[in-house]
């Protein structure tokens, strides 16, 4: 559960008065990102793994696999699971307890990216048809919350997964082998604070922001994921210039990902 | 196969990854590893690994877990579901709760609670990567987390376990030998005092065992006291 | 300070040294006893992480870390928290919230007038007035310069840097006001109002950040000074 904040007046003040210069607090420009950086195979245990830090932002996300019966109808083809875990650890506003709305969320919007963006074969986690398959399961763990825990998380669930491989002999069935990933889709999140988007939002804007979009970009500047959450409202125009702004930076942390 | 089939020590005395009966997995801490938290710590063990967080103290809420004569220590150890070989579900479980409690009152012990009627001080731990003993790693990462978020404690907790494989006893089984162990016995030490504030057992131990192994434990909490403190002056600077 | 033949096993500390929870400084002198430190069987030992200092015969540890604890007359900067019909409720950044009663206020409320006069999220400066055995504390908004905060923004330095930002008669915090044309006032609790112009603003944040990324460094105030002269060439 994640707890209620207090959000200072005079932060929403200040964060409107920085809008209106076109500035914002830490100096960066409105779609520029913080430091980023991002590791592969960094958890011994998961068969693929990634830390990414962006500011004091941590997370790591670790890739499982479980052999699976498949669905009737598709009986060829195997399963993806995306689960979110925001501990307490991560922060004083992170409240114990079961999965809150916000970390189902996250979990649901990343899963979007990946699974639309096509990214994963299904046909490529057949073991044999109609009797054994394999799930991904992609779990996003948050090590320090300073805020765009979603960016973060869709950033290392794309690298953990180009860095895994499918354990075949663990399970007796096979040679280990990589896990295909086809594609690198990319998500780009911005939230409305002072009145205007911002690219990358740290926790501070996020306390004092509005609404959020999340635009999950593939190849081609194709669009697989879109989600709006939280209070507020925005107009066409600016929908299209956050979608410019996505365009670039997606490709930019394509590159990253690609060079991995 | 069960117990003792499977040599685990050869007739040098040798372990299986090399080590000596009273040799200590690998260790490294490192400090201040949550930047949004109060205080912080890490440590990687043979290939576990935890991270501790600390918040607070801070008001106690709900209301009804306040103590009007003492701050409350709320202590969560949690394995994250990659830190396993098989994934670790999520949820409600009855082995991370006792170690969670077991934890708090392990810490209860050194911290000084009554400075802070009415607070809360939240003790996180996450098993990032599990191996053995990652209780003891726990409860060692969450004494410096405490003593790095600036929380008042008359000595820092070193924690370590030593068990017995092939009726041998030695110290800091590793995953293997824990696999194929006959007896553990985790405990909670305080460095300068040497007295106790974690215990478990279980196994079989012969009342020469149990000494052996109660032996181990304190010669290797004092080898981790040093590493300990040799971290914090890394992070911190000054001659320790 | 050094002393010899500890009985014990701890070993001693010598004055400027880093010690940690549980590590022995002195045998017991009959001296008076600072912050960060406690008798232990007839040992002075530290109970936090930091830096020994032993001055007039007094033995206490500067904390590399600590949270603010309030005392009676500190000048600190409160938020609204929630409130009842004649009482806030303030977030002081401490172990525990401090109230507001009604009468304490800097202007006239009537009961049940309590959210009109200042609602959730309202920052306060204000100062402590008492602190019982059971941790009540009560702030008071009577007195020069005690008012609700409408302007500027209001950032934060860990509380044990108080101190260090305060010495040496306001030395940092001169150079800030004079590079940044800003109004600042510093509070015990570690919260910084800062009011002025937007970027007078981002220069005493950014100066802030960066001592929050260089506290546990020595030197900081020249470091900062060197900071300032970086920030002004550019």
């Amino acid at each position: 559960m994640m707890g209620q904040p207090l959000v200072p007046t005079l932060l929403r003040k200040h964060l409107a008065e920085l809008a209106a210069r076109d500035e914002r607090a830490d100096g960066r420009g409105r779609w520029e990102s913080r430091d980023l950086s991002v590791e592969v195979g960094v958890l011994e245990r998961a068969e693929g793994s990634a830390k990414v830090q962006i500011g004091d932002t941590i997370v790591f996300t670790g890739i499982k696999f479980q052999i699976q019966t498949p669905y009737p109808d598709r009986p060829d083809e195997g399963g993806l699971m995306t689960s979110v875990e925001l501990r307490p650890l991560a922060g004083r506003h992170i409240e114990p307890g079961p999965p809150s709305p916000e970390s189902i969320e996250m979990a649901r919007v990343v899963d979007r990216g990946i699974r639309e963006s096509g990214c994963i074969d299904t046909k490529d986690l057949c073991i044999i048809a109609g009797e054994k398959v394999w799930q991904v399961i992609i779990d996003c763990f948050a090590i320090s919350d300073d805020g765009n825990l979603f960016d973060a998380f869709a950033l290392a669930a794309i690298a953990a997964l180009h860095n895994a491989t499918l354990p075949g002999e663990r399970f007796d069935i096979g040679e280990d082998r990589p896990l295909p990933v086809n594609k690198t889709p990319i998500m780009c999140s911005f939230q409305k604070v002072g009145g205007r988007f911002v690219y990358d939002a740290n926790r501070e804007e996020e306390l004092g922001g509005d609404e959020r979009i999340h635009i999950t970009l593939g190849g081609d500047d194709h669009v697989h994921s879109l989600q709006k959450g939280l209070k507020g409202a925005f107009t066409a125009s600016e929908f299209a210039e956050i979608m410019d702004a996505a365009k670039q930076r997606c490709a930019e942390l394509k590159k990253i990902v690609d060079s991995l | 196969m069960g117990y003792g089939d499977v040599q685990m020590i050869d007739e040098k005395g040798n372990r299986v990854d090399g080590r000596k009966a009273g040799d200590l997995r690998p260790i490294e801490i490192e400090m201040g590893v949550v930047p949004v938290a109060d205080g912080s710590a890490s440590v990687r063990w043979g290939t576990n690994y935890v991270i501790a967080s600390i918040y607070g103290p801070m008001e106690a809420h709900p209301r009804k877990i306040q103590r009007q004569e003492r701050a409350v220590l709320d202590v969560r150890y949690n394995m994250a579901p990659f830190s396993t070989t098989d994934r670790f579900r999520p949820g409600f479980n009855r082995r991370s709760r006792e170690i969670s409690k077991v934890t708090a009152e392990a810490l209860e012990s050194v911290v000084l609670l009554e400075l802070y009627p009415r607070s809360k001080i939240r003790v996180e731990i996450e098993v990032i990567c599990a191996e053995a003993g990652t209780r003891c790693v726990g409860l060692t990462a969450a004494s410096l987390a405490l003593a790095d978020a600036g929380i008042p404690m008359t000595d820092l907790v070193v924690s370590v376990a030593s068990g017995k494989i092939n009726d041998v006893v030695v110290c800091d089984l590793n995953k293997e030998e824990d696999n194929y162990g006959e007896a553990d016995l985790p405990m909670g030490i305080l460095p300068n005092s040497g007295e106790l504030v974690f215990l478990q057992m279980d196994g079989d131990l012969s009342p020469e065992q149990f000494q052996e192994a109660w032996d181990y434990n304190m010669n290797a909490a004092m080898e981790i006291h040093v590493m300990m403190k040799e971290a914090i002056a890394n992070k911190y600077g000054g001659e320790s | 300070m050094s002393s010899s033949g500890a009985s014990d096993g701890r070993t001693s500390a010598a004055s400027g040294s880093l010690v940690v929870p549980g590590d022995k400084i002195c045998t017991e002198t009959g001296g008076q006893l600072g912050h960060g430190v406690m008798k232990l069987d007839g040992s002075i030992i530290a109970t936090k992480l930091g830096y020994v200092v032993e001055k007039g015969g007094e033995v206490s540890v500067t904390p590399l870390h600590t949270a603010y604890f309030p005392r009676p007359g500190d000048l600190v900067l409160g938020y609204i928290e929630g409130m009842r019909a004649n009482i806030w409720f303030i977030d002081l950044g401490a172990p525990f919230n401090a109230i507001l009663p009604m009468s304490l206020a800097p202007m006239k409320v009537e009961f049940g007038g309590t959210r009109d006069a200042m609602n959730v999220g309202t920052a306060i400066l204000c100062r402590v007035q008492e602190i019982d055995e059971s941790h009540s504390s009560v702030v008071t908004m009577k007195g020069m310069g005690l008012r609700k905060v409408n302007s500027g923004f209001v950032d934060t330095v860990p509380p044990h840097l108080v101190s260090l930002l305060s010495s040496g008669g306001d030395a940092i915090l001169s150079q800030l006001k004079d590079a940044s044309n800003c109004r600042i006032i510093l509070c015990a609790n570690g919260r910084i109002w800062v009011d002025g112009e937007p970027e007078g603003i981002r220069v005493v944040r950014d100066i802030l950040a960066f001592i929050r990324n260089n506290a546990d460094s020595d030197n900081l105030s020249s470091k900062v000074g060197n900071h300032l002269k970086q920030g002004n060439g550019e």
